[in-house]
């Protein structure tokens, strides 16, 4: 299987297949990242889903167990001819409390797979007009399967007009950048995500109160194949990828603040609207 | 303390899990099928200051919890109530990392997420079962030494008479 990355030159080729070529490569290389992200937080998602199912299945157990205690409760107080006994109320009332737990599980389940759902959609490849929020709120669903309890999220919205943009790539972007955030945190924290629009751009602002970026990491932040992660955790493709996704891909822009000790803040901004298709070279 | 009927004290059995609605699960079953006297606890620090005041029989930990995980508070059941049995309840996730802290905190049982109400309930079972015998042993190995000891004493008194 050849290198996605290299562009052979064939006789007569034009530059026109060559970008063809390129854009391509790219959008493999974007896919292969997208599905690596997935399968490390697939262990988040499935502890996450674990949960509410091992309560569920008990719960079941429990309300079979509970209907037979009563029956014979019931059976008994009739051929006795006397009132039901106290622990009947008991029962009832836990089994009521037991099929609401049940309702919130299954909820919390469903929530999993319908992000999951957004995230593998396919056909995400498409130019759309968005609403930036939802993808931003699903991307935090995910992420969020796999640090929920250490790292507080708060989201600051501000209003915004649908964004066209391709979203699938924007979900890949956005998740990256609250991933590496959740991750500079040591221990306990709070991943910030606010957004405005200004002017014909929308600004999608993501902060942590993490360690920072060392001053000698700067620089080469952005590179591709640079990771300040051991070996084996991540492809230090992340921001190389987003950088791609926000400024090749949307002419947009991708920058940071950072302060060690305090935390810091990446900044998206894209256009509301991608010009039409470019004049043929 | 629960009493039953006869006056007899319940087991005490704590349930740790930073999930509301696994340890709200847990203890509607146990109640439905046993006398116990079941305390919840969400945050492993509140329960390991709970083991440090309260006699327990067994306690039940969930493994990945945040402040402390399911090893480390067991290590504290360990050394604060040493005869009080210790299972870990993991998801599958964590299986590995429980493995290897195993032998350093001497559990009795380590079970898996999701759960079986019947297999918790025999692990449980049994769990107080050991605790109880375990402390009925120390009670008579205790008996034992003082008998032993007043015999030694009249032993030499006796001795000491006749020479």
């Amino acid at each position: 299987m050849s290198d996605p990355g290299a562009v052979r030159l064939h006789a007569g080729e034009s530059v026109e297949e060559l970008r063809e070529e390129l854009d391509l490569s790219n959008r493999k290389l974007a896919e292969a990242h997208k599905m690596a992200s997935l399968g490390r937080l697939s262990a988040g998602i499935v502890h996450e889903i674990n949960t509410p199912i091992g309560s569920i299945l008990s719960n079941n157990e429990t309300i079979r167990r509970s209907l037979e205690v009563l029956r014979k409760l019931i059976a008994t107080a009739q051929s006795e001819q006397q009132p039901l006994p106290a622990k009947a109320g008991v029962i009832l009332e836990t089994l009521s409390s037991l099929t609401d737990i049940d309702k919130l599980a299954c909820e919390r389940i469903y929530a999993v797979i319908r992000s999951l759902k957004t995230f593998a959609r396919v056909n995400e490849s498409d130019l759309r007009k968005v609403d930036i929020h939802e993808i931003l709120l699903n991307t935090l669903k995910l992420s969020g399967c796999v640090f929920r309890r250490r790292v507080t999220v708060i989201t600051n919205f501000g209003d915004l007009p649908e964004v066209e943009c391709y979203p699938g790539l924007m979900n890949q972007a956005f998740l990256n950048l609250v991933v590496n955030a959740a991750q500079a945190i040591q221990g306990d924290g709070t991943v910030t995500v606010n957004t405005r629009q200004d002017g014909d751009w929308v600004e999608v602002a993501i902060t942590d109160t993490g360690s920072g970026i060392p001053l000698d990491v700067r620089k080469r932040i952005f590179a591709a194949g640079f990771t300040t992660k051991p070996i084996g955790e991540g492809t230090g493709l992340g921001l190389s990828l987003t950088r791609e996704i926000i400024e090749d891909t949307h002419g947009g822009r991708i920058w940071f603040d950072t302060e060690l000790g305090t935390g810091t803040t990446f900044y998206i901004k894209i256009p509301i609207q991608q010009p039409r298709a470019q004049e043929q070279a | 303390m629960n009493q039953d009927g006869n006056g007899q004290t319940q087991p005490v059995v704590t349930i740790v899990d930073d999930e509301e609605m696994v340890i709200t699960s847990v203890r509607a079953f146990l109640t439905l099928e046993t006398e116990y006297d079941i305390h919840g606890y969400t945050d492993p620090e509140e329960a390991a200051r709970f083991l440090e005041t309260h006699p327990i029989d067994v306690v039940v930990s969930d493994y990945l919890m945040p402040k402390m995980n399911g090893i480390q508070l067991l290590g504290k059941a360990k050394q604060l109530q040493p005869e009080a049995a210790r299972v870990l309840l993991t998801g599958h996730a964590d299986k590995q990392s429980a493995i290897q802290a195993i032998n350093d905190v001497g559990l009795f049982q380590y079970l898996e997420k999701p759960w079986d109400n019947s297999q918790l309930l025999l692990v449980i079972q049994s769990a107080i079962e050991r605790t109880q015998l375990f402390r009925s042993l120390r009670e008579k190995i205790l008996e034992l030494d003082n008998a032993h000891s007043s015999l030694k004493d009249v032993q030499s008194r006796l001795l000491r008479a006749f020479l």
